[in-house]
């Protein structure tokens, strides 16, 4: 297989990728995931296989090059591990069909174990119309037949999602945000500044954007609140404490949100974050559902804040000083998870969860297998 | 969705249509690393655990190069086949990389730029880098800058990379030595710069802040440039001054500042050290051992930048101490006690216990015993050494070196293998060494060495298997010609690790100018050099006061030859193109300024003109010699007005042709020679008032002339005047010159 043409041009497309991710040319977890899914759609469609575990493989084997070139995007690993449990449940909709329909016991156990099954039940309906063979020997190519379109269409559902996350995610703004609301956030995060904005169609309110050094995204993210009608102040982050005892709600974008509830987010997300604490200001955090990643541990990892060049914080222009003091530039924060009050994604209707229930929702998002792909 | 598919493709297609060449220099020319480089090219001398070579193609492939061409000359083999077993040959690497291997003659990137043009395989503008690089900039801009200026200007056939640095670096940092310090001893305080720099561009700015990145983006013509000028050597220090300083070639060179990013060159063991420390200190981001690592091995980061590998190969005893800023390859083991402190260590090495390691650069598969001391020091493959050995600071241990115990290496010592000569009892495998560079240079010191071995490894413990090399001094220096200002002994000093310098203190380092010619802030035309000393020379030659005095030998002969030239010109009607390069041609012979070559042009025509009777005739005539010759002072070199009126004022002042000077003059002007602004400016000059001269009947024909320039330019004060209140035509205006003039 591995000298397949085709096959051949859905690795260099994954080598790309990979290469691109590596040397940081494709950034932020949005652009990340949207590129992944692209390289899966890529390979799928010129995949060959003959059985669900040929094709499982395939897509594990992608990612597992693409994690490996850019461990710190962790939506490539989930887009990936969505897209596997896509793949199974259309599988077990399609060979199963209706006959095993009998997950229906609610059981504690069951719950933690499979997460819930009320989704699973509710498109098996829908599905039971493919006829699966797998490795027919007579017509090898049956089962990819059968079952590829059905592959790409789960991928481009997961391309929709990631092109309409920031509008699903707004929809609850109006209920969340009031009027002379003080509102503070940190750098610049597109999902929360479309938060924002929709919620200003309905609620006057004032925003205070902290600069974030030194990526000083806040400045972008100041500039385009104010030109859509929002009154807006930018401050330096070191302010962020002292205006704190004025601010109704923080809300905070995210980079990735981990299973026991915490995340990751630039770089004054923690400094935000403690403020609020020690002044019991509620913090919300807006995040795409392809943020939730299934791993926990990750804080332990020093590296896993992703160190970027020190010139930020400390420039060649200071001469001397350079060569005596060791500047560390930290991309990342890890937020814990008992500083964060409650997330606000596009996955339900009402879109809010409260971290101690963040495992249940990325359980039932991902299957426990690909955890480690 | 295949219509996202399909623009992907067709962008990959507009890529390969102008595919981006570089080529990469992978000699040093020097041997500053010398003794590890004698084994293995320069290039593949492990920074941080990752050939040299790897760090470089991994800059320019992330600034979209897609095809490298990769000139070797000493180990070529070696490079060669590095190359063919890295992943860069894969096929998806996206880099298409061809080894050169030159001949030996090649003696400095010159001669490796003649030889990129013999071969012919540059087929547009390229990237040229050197093999040790180490750069996260993004080359791309700089190479779409260069082509947007392509477009406009032909003659810009080079853009350099330069970094804002620190300012006032008058103190050495570790980048202060990033760019070349061309003579950093003895310390240069004058820059000196053309004037005809001054005069074409108005707004010249001057910056010794300046990091030269060594990166260019070349014009295809550079190379077919380096073949021309066969003595051109150093791209900076020859081609660029050449370049810049001759005004027959008319290119221009443009500089792009960037302001951030990280780029520099591990010349000499001193950046070496800076440069392992910077990427250790994560300067280099996102080219860091656990990101985008150009490496075998994959590292963790732990707090205070301290890299292990990911494999867990790494044995530490739980009584070492890691210090800061340390890299420690796979499968190392580290034992009790011991120290290791802002260093490097290379694969499957031991260090004793209770060693303690601080500024040490050691390689793979080295073991050290306990109890030793090793300090600012590069450690090359596969050294032993004995327990309790001390290597002091700047100290180099080439590949394969044995130390005995309780060895004792005194700063700036080098030791390499024991080499045995051909004609000495036991025949080595290291006659292969005589591949390494500059053999016959170093012969000589070798064999001195090797009477003097006794006295010089007395250092050295029991079981020893080295070879020490003498020590460098002042009076001896084992220099090739054209690098002797470069790297005379205390500019070497400068580029050493470990050394600090205390008895020399450089003031202020070679520096870069760069000049705006306009507004826009790009620099351009960068002024690379300050220490050429035939340059200073042209400039203030020509900075003397113009007057006919004292003239030599030499020149005086060039005023006839250009008389002659000049007078075959005007009998035989040769085309101004002819003339202009004969005198060109005339000029560089005898090499003498611009100037001179201008007023033997203005005196031959103003002789040449007929005298009649007349002032109506006159104005014909000289209309007449003009109109055909007059271009010629523009011609021979740079357009300079000013200069020819002062010329002209000061040869019709001295001259019987005294009375033409308003009708020349006037012709001049209406045939845009000269610019009505360069009248007024001459008229200015304190010159051209007969300042400083002493002659009384030159100062009162000078003093009638400069009255009849005022006149000249009160007629066009008026004539602006008019202009503004009737639009009155052009031809009224040129006859109130003539009018005023003749008068």
């Amino acid at each position: 297989m591995a000298t397949d043409p085709q096959a051949a041009a859905g690795q260099r497309t994954v080598e790309a990728l990979a290469a691109k991710l590596r040397r940081r040319q494709v950034v932020g977890s949005r652009e990340s995931a949207l590129e992944t899914a692209l390289v899966l759609r890529q390979v799928v469609s010129k995949a060959r296989f003959q059985n669900i575990n040929q094709l499982v493989e395939i897509i594990r084997s992608v990612g597992r090059k693409l994690i490996e070139a850019q461990p710190k995007e962790h939506t490539v690993g989930n887009t990936v591990r969505r897209l596997l449990h896509h793949v199974r449940e259309e599988y077990d909709n399609a060979s199963k069909g209706e006959a095993t329909t009998s997950a229906n016991e609610f059981s504690i156990a069951n719950f933690v174990l499979q997460g819930q099954p009320r989704r699973q039940v509710a498109e098996k309906e829908a599905e039971s119309t493919l006829v699966l063979k797998e490795d027919d020997s007579d017509d090898p190519d049956s089962f990819s037949r059968t079952l590829k379109p059905v592959v790409m269409e789960a991928i481009q559902d997961i391309l929709d999602d990631l092109e309409t996350v920031y509008d699903n995610i707004a929809k609850s703004a109006r209920d969340h945000i009031h009027s002379d609301e003080i509102i503070l956030t940190v750098g610049r995060s597109k999902t929360v500044e479309t938060y924002l904005k929709s919620a200003a169609h309905y609620h006057k309110f004032t925003i205070i954007v902290a600069e974030s050094g030194p990526s000083y995204g806040g400045h972008d993210m100041a500039r385009s609140l104010s030109s859509a009608g929002i009154s807006t102040f930018l401050v330096p982050d070191s302010s962020i404490y002292a205006l704190m005892s004025r601010v109704s709600k923080v809300i905070l974008g995210a980079h990735a949100i981990l299973t026991n509830g915490g995340m990751f987010a630039i770089t004054g997300t923690l400094l935000a974050a403690t403020a609020a604490r020690a002044h019991s200001t509620p913090i919300m955090v807006c995040a795409g559902q392809f943020k939730l990643t299934p791993l926990w541990n990750l804080y332990h990892e020093y590296g896993a804040l992703d160190f970027a060049d020190p010139s930020g914080v400390l420039g060649f222009e200071e001469g001397d000083l350079v060569d005596k003091v060791d500047v560390v530039n930290p991309y990342y924060d890890f937020v814990r998870p008992d500083l964060v009050d409650v997330y606000v994604t596009n996955e339900y209707a009402s879109g809010i969860i409260p971290p101690p229930s963040m495992y249940r929702l990325i359980k039932e998002s991902y299957d426990d297998e690909d955890n480690e792909l | 969705m295949p219509s996202k598919s399909s623009a992907n493709k067709g962008s990959v297609d507009d890529e390969t249509d102008q595919l981006l060449q570089a080529v990469i220099l992978a000699d040093s020319f020097n041997k500053r690393f010398k003794p590890l480089t004698t084994d293995r090219p320069k290039c593949l001398l492990p920074i941080c655990n990752a050939p040299l070579l790897d760090w470089t193609l991994e800059g320019l492939a992330l600034a979209g190069v897609q095809e490298v061409f990769v000139i070797c000359r000493s180990h070529a083999e070696q490079v060669k086949a590095t190359i063919q077993h890295s992943r860069w040959s894969h096929p998806s690497s996206g880099l298409k990389i061809v080894p050169v291997m030159t001949a030996k003659e090649t003696f400095s990137p010159g001669d490796a730029m003649r030889d990129i043009y013999t071969h012919g395989i540059i087929t547009s503008d390229f990237v040229l880098v050197s093999g040790d690089l180490v750069s996260n900039i993004r080359i791309d801009e700089v190479v779409r800058a260069h082509k947007e200026r392509r477009k406009t200007n032909k003659d810009a056939i080079m853009t350099m990379v330069v970094k804002e640095s620190p300012k006032g670096d008058s103190a050495i940092t570790s980048e202060c030595l990033h760019y070349e310090p061309v003579t950093g001893y003895p310390p240069k305080r004058i820059a000196k710069i053309p004037r005809g720099v001054l005069e074409n561009h108005p707004n010249v700015e001057i910056r010794n802040d300046l990091i030269d990145c060594s990166i260019d983006v070349c014009a295809v013509e550079v190379p077919s440039l380096f073949q021309d000028n066969f003595d051109y050597g150093d791209i900076r220090r020859d081609f660029v001054h050449g370049v810049l300083t001759s005004d027959l070639l008319m290119k221009n060179i443009y500089c792009h500042i960037v302001k951030e990013g990280y780029a520099s060159r591990v010349q000499d063991t001193r950046s070496y050290d800076a440069i392992s420390k910077d990427i250790l200190s994560r300067w280099t981001f996102p080219l860091v051992p656990d990101d985008n690592y150009p490496g075998e091995h994959a590292y963790d980061h732990l707090r205070g930048n301290r890299y292990v590998p990911k494999d867990n190969s790494v044995i530490l005893s739980r009584t070492c101490k890691i210090g800061n800023n340390t890299l420690i390859g796979p499968s190392t083991r580290i034992h009790d006690e011991a120290q290791v402190i802002v260093s490097t260590i290379g694969a499957r090495c031991s260090i004793g216990a209770g060693t303690a390691l601080r500024n040490a650069y050691i390689f793979d598969d080295v073991t050290i015993g306990p109890s030793c001391v090793l300090e600012s020091c590069i450690v090359g493959a596969g050294v032993q050494i004995g327990e309790g050995s001390r290597i002091d600071r700047g100290s180099l241990i080439g590949d394969g070196v044995k130390l005995g115990p309780g060895t004792v290496l005194k700063s700036f010592e080098r030791v390499s293998k024991q080499r045995q000569k051909s004609n000495s009892m036991t025949i080595d495998e290291s006659l292969e060494d005589e591949n390494g560079d500059e053999v016959d240079a170093d012969d000589s010191e070798l064999e001195e060495a090797e009477q003097n071995q006794s006295t010089l490894s007395q250092g050295l413990g029991p079981d020893s298997e080295a070879f020490v090399w003498p020590r460098r001094s002042g009076q001896k220096c084992d220099e090739d010609v054209y690098e002797n200002e470069v790297e005379s002994f205390n500019n070497r000093r400068l580029m050493r690790l470990g050394d600090d310098f205390a008895d020399l203190i450089p003031a202020d380092h070679g520096s870069i100018t760069s000049e705006d010619e306009d507004d826009k802030g790009l620099g351009d035309e960068d002024e690379g050099d300050e220490d050429d000393d035939s340059f200073s020379q042209n400039a203030s030659v020509s900075a003397s006061a113009a007057a006919a005095g004292a003239v030599s030998a030499g020149e005086r002969e060039f005023q006839t030859e250009v008389g002659d030239t000049l007078d075959r010109a005007f009998l035989e009607g040769h085309s101004l193109e002819n003339a202009s390069v004969e005198l060109k041609t005339l000029r560089m012979a005898s090499n003498v300024p611009l100037r001179r070559v201008r007023e033997a042009v203005v005196a031959r025509i103003v002789e040449k003109i007929p005298l009649v009777e007349g002032a109506a005739p006159q104005r014909v005539e000289i209309k007449k010699w003009v109109d055909r010759w007059g271009d010629l002072i523009n011609l021979i070199g740079s357009v300079d007005g000013v200069e020819t009126v002062s010329i002209l004022q000061y040869h019709c002042a001295a001259s019987t042709r005294f009375h033409l000077f308003g009708q020349i003059l006037a012709a001049l002007y209406q045939n845009d020679i000269v610019e009505e602004d360069d009248i007024r400016n001459w008229h200015a000059l304190p010159e051209a008032k007969g300042e400083d001269v002493r002659n009384s009947d030159l100062l009162g024909n000078l003093q009638k002339i400069w009255i009849v320039g005022a006149r000249m330019i009160h007629e066009f004060n008026e004539q602006e005047s008019d202009d503004d209140d009737s639009d009155e035509d052009v031809q009224s205006s040129e006859d109130g010159d003539g009018r005023a003039t003749a008068a």
